[in-house]
Parts: structure tokens; C-alpha cells; sequence
């Protein structure tokens, strides 16, 4: 088993108004499994995502990760599975500008200590893998959308992760080049990656292994 | 990690190349301000306890005490002068008391070759040179045997003006002082002056104290330079000088300083001197400091974003901060360095403005690096922990 989510409670107080995200949300991933969120624009899904990624924690409910309960968990913690465990692919990409291909990249890695030689030759193997080879030097403004989802998926993989987390990574692309970067995710995941994506895109989901819903703070199989 | 921490820094630093000026300026100017301070500090006190270094802290001085008003006759009939012949029993009965130099100072123009600028001249006796341990770099120093001859020893700045006025050889020319005719033999060099060695020393001529006490307004003696006996006590010597005077010149009212209580004073005034000095300085550090975190603090909201970024690849929270902290520290670490170069820059004019012998402190150096790291560990940590107490996802959201 990947992670469980159990009867996880999530609520934003905005002033003295209390707003409930997520009311009980159960789910559970298995190592391996191409899951995909759906749900109506606001309903909560990225909130889900961040619970699940360690960036945000839960009002309530229990959250187990490869069997070990995470309420617990410092930030030291939190950090150390966001970065060997975890690999984030965003909306936006969130590349940093100032920083080429390679060095974004290397970014979760610097952050081990380890040789900086070690990372560079992860970071160009993962640039390979996907299909980005001869980029290196290059800087995220001089990429398409489609490249810089390509090096924010090898910056991803090069914390060789477990888990692959993707909000909305096609949301930005025309539907030819999402559906190249949905076809990495697939190849990834073929390769044992467990992959959770958020879309809004049915022809993305129709491609997944498993669908789940998201609707008044709650999730269903679809 | 500290390694790409410092490059990461520099390449922040440089992306915002006018920013990063802004705030080095700052710190430049604290630091050099700093520095300058510190070293105009030193040159003044070395410049100040120099004279001690070339003529021994072992001597006294003795001086006409003209008080303010003390008694009813006015200052001119108060206190008399003081004899020769009362001098020279100064040795015999101070035991602790090896030589004396008195000397009388007269003021008056000085004509050379038609030209004529005013100038002291020191009636002086041939221990005077001993004593204040000068030089002679050409002829010799006035002699006992002189008695009321018209020879004088010239000091550096009337040699300069006789040099420039076309004199080839000073020894045997003659200068004209108060309608008398004297005869150069000998030539002094610039000595380092200040409260134990009158600065007449440099500034004007050496005559036999006989002549000079023959001159039309009959000078006095009033002022008496002595030095101990090898290991004499100060507090003894001073102590034998006051009775000396009380027993044997009633008229003449002694003011009596040893050079180690003008040094004790003299560092006393410098403690404060400097710490004035450090004070200017450190408010300019501070200004420069407040720049800098200011500066950071900008760098942290402008990249926000980034460090949601950071935080969601799985950088810790120290990490963030060691982020910005070693960003802050190079800034002033770079500050430091120019703020260094100014500070020696500016105290090298300063003491060639003021004739101040100039010297790198290395204190001062030292001190500027480890103000600089310091104002960067000290300015920097504020921002940089509000950089890694950003909430991730919030910092993610921003633009
Ligand atoms: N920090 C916050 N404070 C208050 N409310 C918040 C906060 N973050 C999210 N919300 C609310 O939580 C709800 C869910 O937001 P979320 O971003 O998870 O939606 P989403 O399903 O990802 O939507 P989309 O498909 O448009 O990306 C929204 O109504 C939003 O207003
Ligand atoms: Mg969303």
C-alpha cells in the first residue's frame, strides 16, 4: 500500500467564516496505480493533493503513508519525504527562471549531501529519459510549455519518487502536447512510479487506471 | 550544500545588480567609515606617544606654574625666572635626577638673503640635545663652549627655507635674528613633537641659552626638561624636584610632569577619543546594516514564490534560512571587503592631509571582517527567517 487517507477533515477559517473543504475524505492508493482526480473548478482537489504531498496537513483524520502514520511527523520529517518520496509536477511548472534546464533539475538534490558530480549525472540521465537531451543550459524562458513540463517531470523523477504527484499538468498545454506528457506519466508509471493526477480533462482521465471524483468534500470512485 | 548555497547567493545578488549596489553602498560606507575611524584613532595616539618612543619615557618636565590670577601683583611681576647656577644644582641634590636641559624660547623674524620668516629660536645648552635625544645631520649641536658666541643650529623647517632661498651648504651661512647675526653650524631633522618636546624643535633655531637670556627683553628661564637615573622612580624624582625648588627658589612655582603621567593622561583622553570615534563609525554601520536588511527583505517577497518551490522540492526550513543568511553574509562579507579599501583609502588622506605618519592597522582589518559577517549574520537573520517561516503552499500560490 501507497498511502490511506482516512476521514480526512480539511477547513480554511476566513474570518469568522469557517470554510469546509475536504469533509471526510477516504481514499486509498496501492503501490502502482495510475489514479486521476476529477471534480468541478474549486471543489478542493488541490487541497487534497497538498494534504497528500506533505505541503499542508489536515484539520483531522489520519493520513498513512507507506504504513507509518504521519500526524507525528516534524518538519525535518515532512521534508525528508517530500524530497526522497514525492515528486511534484505543477499547473504552472514552477521552474526557477534564473536557473537552466540542468540546475532546475538538480534542485531536489542539492538538498541531499551528496557529490555535486552524483546529481549532475542523475539530472542528465533523468533530462534523457525524458526526451530532452541537449537542453541542459537552457533556461525555462527560452523553453515551450510543453518542454518545461517535460524538465519539471525529470526534475520530479530525479528524486526518483515513489509517488508522482501531477495538479493539473496538462491544464496549460494544447491537447496534442498534453497528451505527450500524459503519455511520460503512463510510461513512468509502467515503470512502477505510482502516479496521482488532478485534471479536468476527460480524455486525460478516460486513460487512467482509476478515476475518483471529488464532490462536496468527498471523493467516489467513478 | 554550502557551496551551492554561495553560488545560488551570488547569482541572486547579481540578477538584481542594482539593488545588490544599493545595499553594498551602505555597507561599504559603514564599514570604511569604520575602519577610517579606527586607524585615525591609532595614527593620532601613535602620532601623540611618538615622541615618547624616540626620547624615553624617563624624563621630567618643569615649568613655570603661571596659574590664573594667583596673588595680588598681576602675572608679569608674579613669579621670577629661573638662574643657571640654580640649575646646575638640580643633578647634585635630586639623586634621582642623571641630566637637565633647560632652555628659553624666544619669538622673533628671521632674515635670510633678504627674506624673512618668523621663527622661534631655543636657547638651548648642549644637554639639550642629549636629552631630547636630536639628531644632527650636518655640523653639531650647540655646545657649552659656545657661551655668547652668535652660532646657531637650524631645525628642519628654517634649513627647508634657507634650502629653497638657494643655499647649498647651510654650515657657515648667516641669519639674521632679532638685529643679531648668527653663524650656522649645525643642522637638525625632523623630530616627531608634542607635550614633552616643544615644537619649536622643529619649527625654528638653536642658540646657547646665554645668548639667548641677553637678548634686549632679558628672557627667563622657565622651562626644564630632566631625565632620571637609570631604573629612577618617577613619584621620587618628582617629589626631590618639588622640594628642590621650594628650598632653593622660593619665587619660582614649579608645575612638575613626568612623561609616564602625560601618557597616563594622554591615553586617558584617546580611550575616549576612540571610543567617540568607534560610536560615529558604528551608526554608520548600523544605517549601512538596516540597508542591508532591508535589501533582504525585499529579495524575501520578491521570491516568494521561489521559495514554495524550494520548500516543496524539500527544502527544510533551515535550509531556507541558511539560503538567505549566507546571501546577507556575502553582501556584507563584499561590503566588507570595498568598506575595508575605503577605509584604508580615506585614513591614508586624512593622514597625509595632517602630516600623520601612516600605517595599516591591521586591527582595523581584522575588525572590519568580523563587523561585516557580523552586521550579515546579525541583519540577515530576520529576513532569512521570515523566508523559511513562509507557509509553503501560500509561498507556492504567490506570483
Ligand atoms: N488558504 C486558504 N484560505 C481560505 N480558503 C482556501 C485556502 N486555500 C483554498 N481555499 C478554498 O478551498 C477551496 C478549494 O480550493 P482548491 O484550490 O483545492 O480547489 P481545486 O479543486 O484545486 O480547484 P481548481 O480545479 O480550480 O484548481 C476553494 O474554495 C478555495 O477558496
Ligand atoms: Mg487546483
Amino acid at each position: 500500500m501507497m498511502l490511506e487517507l482516512q476521514d480526512i477533515y480539511k477547513s480554511y477559517a476566513l474570518g469568522a467564516v469557517r470554510v469546509e473543504v475536504l469533509n471526510g475524505v477516504n481514499l486509498r492508493v496501492d503501490a502502482g496505480e495510475f489514479v486521476s482526480v476529477i471534480g468541478s473548478s474549486g471543489c478542493g482537489k488541490s487541497t487534497l493533493m497538498h494534504i497528500i504531498g506533505f505541503l499542508d496537513t489536515p484539520t483531522s483524520g489520519e493520513y498513512v503513508f507507506e504504513g507509518r502514520k504521519t500526524a507525528a511527523f516534524m518538519d525535518e520529517e515532512l521534508c525528508q519525504i517530500r524530497n526522497r518520496k514525492i515528486g511534484f509536477v505543477f499547473q504552472q511548472f514552477h521552474l526557477l527562471p534564473r536557473l537552466s534546464a540542468l540546475e532546475n533539475i538538480c534542485l531536489p538534490l542539492v538538498y541531499r549531501n551528496q557529490p555535486e558530480a552524483t546529481n549532475e549525472k542523475i539530472a542528465r540521465q533523468v533530462l534523457d529519459r525524458v526526451g530532452m537531451a541537449g537542453r541542459e543550459m537552457f533556461r525555462p524562458g527560452e523553453l515551450s510549455g510543453g518542454q518545461q513540463q517535460r524538465i519539471a517531470i525529470a526534475r520530479a523523477l530525479a528524486a526518483s519518487p515513489s509517488l508522482i504527484l501531477a495538479d493539473e499538468p496538462t491544464g496549460a498545454l494544447d491537447s496534442q502536447t498534453g497528451q505527450e506528457i500524459m503519455n511520460l506519466f503512463l510510461e513512468l508509471n509502467r515503470e512502477g512510479i505510482t502516479v496521482l493526477i488532478i485534471t479536468h480533462d476527460p480524455k486525460i482521465a478516460g486513460q487512467c487506471k482509476r478515476v475518483v471524483r471529488m464532490q462536496d468534500g468527498t471523493l467516489r470512485e467513478a | 550544500m554550502i557551496k551551492a548555497n554561495v553560488i545560488e547567493a551570488a547569482r541572486s545578488l547579481m540578477s538584481a545588480k542594482q539593488r545588490t549596489f544599493l545595499a553594498l553602498l551602505g555597507i561599504v560606507i559603514g564599514i570604511g567609515s569604520v575602519i577610517a575611524m579606527v586607524s585615525v584613532g591609532t595614527f593620532v595616539k601613535e602620532e601623540a606617544l611618538r615622541q615618547f618612543t624616540d626620547m624615553g619615557t624617563d624624563v621630567i618636565r618643569v615649568r613655570q606654574d603661571y596659574g590664573e590670577g594667583k596673588g595680588g601683583g598681576g602675572v608679569m611681576s608674579g613669579p621670577g625666572g629661573l638662574h643657571l647656577s640654580d640649575i646646575d644644582k638640580i643633578p647634585a641634590e635630586c639623586p634621582e635626577i642623571g641630566e637637565i636641559a633647560p632652555y628659553i624660547a624666544v619669538y622673533g623674524a628671521l632674515r635670510y638673503h633678504g627674506r624673512q620668516m618668523p621663527a622661534p629660536a631655543l636657547g638651548v645648552t648642549s644637554s639639550f640635545g642629549r636629552l631630547f635625544r636630536l639628531p644632527v645631520t650636518e655640523g653639531r649641536f650647540v655646545s657649552d663652549l659656545d657661551r655668547y658666541m652668535s652660532f646657531c643650529v637650524v631645525g628642519p623647517e628654517v634649513a627647508a627655507a634657507m634650502r629653497q632661498a638657494g643655499a647649498k651648504k647651510l654650515i657657515g651661512e648667516k641669519l639674521t635674528f632679532k638685529q643679531r647675526i648668527f653663524t650656522v653650524v649645525g643642522v637638525t631633522p625632523k623630530v616627531p613633537v608634542g607635550s614633552m618636546r616643544p615644537y619649536e624643535i622643529n619649527d625654528g633655531i638653536f642658540i646657547p641659552i646665554t645668548t639667548a637670556s641677553r637678548f634686549p627683553d632679558r628672557p627667563q628661564i622657565d622651562d626644564i626638561t630632566a631625565r632620571m637615573v637609570p631604573r629612577g622612580r618617577a613619584a621620587v624624582a618628582v617629589a626631590q624636584l618639588r622640594s628642590f625648588f621650594a628650598n632653593n627658589v622660593p619665587s619660582f612655582r614649579p608645575r612638575v610632569t613626568s612623561a609616564e603621567e602625560l601618557i597616563a593622561k594622554m591615553e586617558k583622553q584617546m580611550q575616549l577619543f576612540t571610543l567617540l570615534l568607534a560610536a560615529i563609525g558604528s551608526i554608520s554601520l548600523i544605517v549601512g546594516g538596516v540597508g542591508v536588511m532591508n535589501v533582504m527583505l525585499v529579495s524575501v517577497s520578491e521570491r516568494r514564490k521561489e521559495i514554495g518551490i524550494r520548500r516543496a522540492l524539500g527544502a527544510s526550513k533551515r535550509d531556507i534560512q541558511s539560503q538567505f543568511l549566507v546571501e546577507s553574509m556575502i553582501l556584507c562579507f563584499m561590503g566588507g571587503i570595498f568598506g575595508i579599501g575605503l577605509g584604508l583609502g580615506s585614513s591614508y588622506l586624512i593622514a597625509h592631509f595632517s602630516k600623520w605618519t601612516f600605517s595599516i592597522s591591521y586591527d582595523a582589518i581584522l575588525i572590519g571582517f568580523c563587523v561585516s559577517a557580523a552586521v550579515g549574520v546579525f541583519f540577515g537573520f530576520f529576513p532569512a527567517r521570515q523566508a523559511a517561516r513562509l507557509n509553503p503552499i501560500e509561498a507556492l500560490r504567490s506570483e
